[in-house]
């Protein structure tokens, strides 16, 4: 741990431990039972000039590779800030951060997504980097369409948008040609299921890996009908809705158009695509990248499917970078954001791991020539062509919780623990709490 | 030996042994003022010497404790003031199916997991108590795992070797042309995995009996010998009550141990936010880590993590009870 000579954690800089101070300290060392408390915070400074500012994300091994090499070109361009990187994966990432933030010491700044805007905004815990917009340490010009208001919750700028991806049906191109089936735009549900049955039956493997627990999905299925999964508040849809989309997922897996449930959970973390246990799959159309290189087969990109031959309910989602409320240096942090989100060069080293550039000079400065990057180009190009997106509704405080236990109550039904109504109620009753907490 | 008898139970171990101090005699006279002064600086050392472990105590460990039985009252979400709800952690626990989940998951490991362990641990220090050539290189095989099994990195390692299609997959496959595929993903298997992982790390409970065959008097087995008894008999009739206390001592710490485990649980399990597929390997302290850490739940955590502590000082007063059944601790005090 670095000294700085502004004091240590619990301490605040004002040489008193106070009592909350204490119960943080207290809370933070549950350890004493033999949980490892994660993290240890390193307090940011500046010694001689030089700035030091903490950068926090998610993501694998490759994308730390990329963003290392984006570092090295920041600082570069910038010698009187120093970033300092931590990552983990997904979950563990949340589950560091929400102990630093606690502690109050989250990371300056950090990787964002839309599910917890709301949430750690109502702790306090995000800065409104609208002050850095007017000093100018941020631009907020050149924004691709449909991503310029992206990180806004309630008049306040909590993200910056650094990429966006869609949801999208990946597919096993082989298998779908073999079995004679050409997706187009518009095709509906009835549509689709028809497919899932001809793969079944002529090449002797599930159509789909199973959509009961891939919540994005059944949010644009929501929309579809006029509906969504979220409201500001909490849930958008009734136990009814719910019944009748995790029925029809059982029938599919009792008829075999989904693939069985626990050779898919076996497969992890392989997807149940590349595992060669389903022909498609319903997920970001970003991951295909990650499809490409888990399997043997080409993986390509398909259409959402309709009610009406219309209407997808699709939206963008995105990755953004938000900063700490806490943080010492804003117009660093600042800078730092800017710089990312805006230089070209950036892009051409990121590519299209955090979804396709959200600036459209970032956009213009990486031109993918592999054919998956370009697959996920057009599929987004089409995307906005078509005229099918619609805003993204900020998910409520209570939405992380809520979508984990989505994924693990349909997972509990799907591999036959819990009957469909058991689950339905499960969901309810575990949503209820995380939105009233 | 003699400090596990005296911890375990003092009352037994002490009666009837060897000359004792006797009854206190009449009261010293007033020492002088300078000899007191002496011993309380004496004491001032001691103490000043102590500081930093009386430091570490109070800050680390009952500073928390006492924070947390507060916390076990409250709702507490790490951002906001704790604000006291009285017994309701307590009532949303027991109201919670997902809690008695984690707790029949908790205690089939126990109860399972545990004998099949010492089992494996007194199977072994039999093996290793005879005299062969490279016992020496033995125990210190037998041991290894569990001086390394603490680690992260063996539950990884776990983890890969019951994975889909990895050694234990392919190995059942040839052995038996089953279809049951890798134990990790699976909720019906997962768990053996993890009472495997635990089995295998025998080796601090095997050094433990080790010491206890030790201490057996060989006469007791030659005069057995004599008398015409088999190695059953033997090993029934001799060894097991001789080791008794060891064994006690043993069962005392592997089941304390069993209803602690976190790491191993969380790490074979824990591939998307949850304890095993379906909850499948959700020990006790797993789903308080998600409470508290993932839920923010830290109050309900807390209250959680008390009642850990009731149930495994439950579990040990019976086992202490018990033991009058079951141990013999030797006479003389050998």
């Amino acid at each position: 741990m670095r000294t700085n000579g502004t004091g240590g954690t619990g301490t605040r800089g004002t040489g008193t431990v106070d009592r909350r101070g204490l119960l943080k300290l207290a809370g933070g060392s549950l350890a004493a039972l033999g949980l490892t408390a994660a993290g240890c915070g390193t307090g940011s400074g500046s010694d001689g000039g030089i700035v030091t500012i903490r950068y926090a994300w998610w993501g694998s091994d490759d994308r730390a590779k990329r963003i290392t090499r984006t570092i090295a070109l920041f600082e570069k361009k910038f010698p009187k800030i120093k970033v300092k990187t931590d990552f983990q994966p997904y979950l563990d990432f949340w589950k560091k951060f929400n102990t630093q933030a606690s502690g109050g010491n989250p990371p300056d700044v950090f990787q964002n997504a839309v599910g917890f805007l709301r949430k750690y905004d109502a702790k306090n815990v995000l800065l409104d980097l609208r002050g850095q917009v007017d000093a100018g340490n941020l631009k907020l010009d050149g924004f691709r369409a449909g991503l310029e208001k992206f990180g806004e919750v309630d008049g306040k700028l909590l993200g910056v948008p650094v990429g966006s991806n869609s949801m999208a049906l990946v597919v096993d191109q082989a298998v779908f040609r073999k079995a004679g089936i050409t997706p187009k735009p518009g095709w509906t549900w009835d549509e689709y299921y028809a497919a899932l049955a001809k793969i079944r039956d002529t090449q002797g493997r599930a159509g789909d890996s199973g959509m009961f627990s891939v919540m994005y999905l059944y949010d644009m299925y929501l929309r579809q009908h006029g509906k969504a999964f979220y409201t500001a508040e909490g849930l958008g849809f009734t136990e009814a809705d719910l019944t009748a989309w995790w029925n029809k997922a059982y029938e599919g897996v009792k008829s075999g158009i989904y693939a069985d449930p626990k050779k898919v959970s076996q497969a992890r973390p392989k997807s149940a695509v590349a595992a060669e246990l389903a022909a498609s799959e319903f997920t970001w159309d970003n991951f295909t990248i990650r499809y490409t290189s888990e399997g043997k087969s080409q993986y390509g990109l398909a259409p959402i499917p309709t009610t009406d031959g219309k209407r997808t309910g699709q939206y963008l989602g995105s990755l953004m970078l938000s900063a700490s409320r806490r943080t010492k240096h804003p117009e660093e942090v600042a800078q730092f954001i800017n710089f990312m989100v805006h230089d070209p060069e950036v892009a051409r080293i990121m590519g299209y791991d955090r979804g396709v550039p959200a600036t459209t000079a970032q956009y213009e400065a990486f031109k993918p020539t592999d054919p998956v990057n370009r697959q996920i180009a057009a599929y987004e190009k089409q995307l906005v062509d078509t005229g099918v997106l619609e805003p993204i509704t900020p998910h409520p405080a209570g939405a992380d919780v809520a979508e984990a236990a989505f994924l693990r109550i349909a997972e509990e039904m799907a591999l036959g623990r819990r009957s469909v109504p058991d689950a339905v109620q499960q969901f309810f009753s575990e949503a209820k709490t995380a939105f009233g907490s | 030996m003699t400090h596990l008898q005296t911890a375990a139970a003092p009352e037994t171990a002490t009666a009837g042994s060897g000359p004792r101090p006797g009854p206190p005699g009449p009261a010293p006279k007033a020492r002088p003022p300078a000899a007191r002064r002496r011993a309380r600086r004496e004491n001032l050392a001691g103490y000043l010497f102590m500081s930093p472990w009386i430091t570490g105590f109070l800050l680390l460990t009952a500073g928390p404790m006492a924070a947390s039985l507060y916390f076990a009252f409250t709702d507490y979400n790490l951002f906001d003031a704790p604000r006291w709800i009285g017994l309701r952690n307590f009532t949303d626990m027991f109201a919670d199916p997902r809690w008695r989940q984690s707790v029949d998951v908790t205690l089939w490991y126990v109860v399972v997991g545990t004998p099949l362990k010492l089992a494996a641990a007194l199977g072994v220090a039999l093996l290793l108590n005879q005299k062969r050539r490279g016992q020496g290189f033995y125990r210190a095989a037998f041991y290894a795992p569990s001086l390394i099994g603490a680690s992260v990195s063996i539950a990884i390692v776990w983890r890969a070797i019951f994975s889909d299609d990895a050694i234990v997959d392919r190995a059942q496959r040839a052995l038996f042309g089953s279809d049951v595929g890798g134990w990790i993903g699976d909720p019906d298997w997962i768990v053996y995995s993890l009472v495997a992982l635990t089995v295998w790390q025998f080796g601090a409970p095997m050094v433990i009996f080790l010491a206890g065959l030790k201490q057996v008097p060989r006469e007791l087995y030659e005069a057995a010998e004599v008398d015409g008894a088999g190695p059953w008999r033997r090993f029934w009739n001799i060894t097991l009550p001789m080791i008794s206390p060891v064994l006690f001592f043993n069962v005392l710490l592997e089941t304390i141990h069993s209803f602690q485990i976190f790491g191993s649980a969380y790490i074979l399990g824990g591939s998307n936010g949850t304890c095993g597929p379906a909850d499948a390997t959700l020990v006790y302290t797993c789903y308080l880590y998600v409470q508290g850490f993932e839920n923010s739940r830290m109050g309900l955590a807390s209250a959680m993590a008390w009642m850990l502590l009731l149930a495994v000082g439950l579990v040990t007063a019976v086992l202490f009870w018990s033991q009058r059944r079951w141990v013999h601790y030797e006479e003389d005090g050998r």
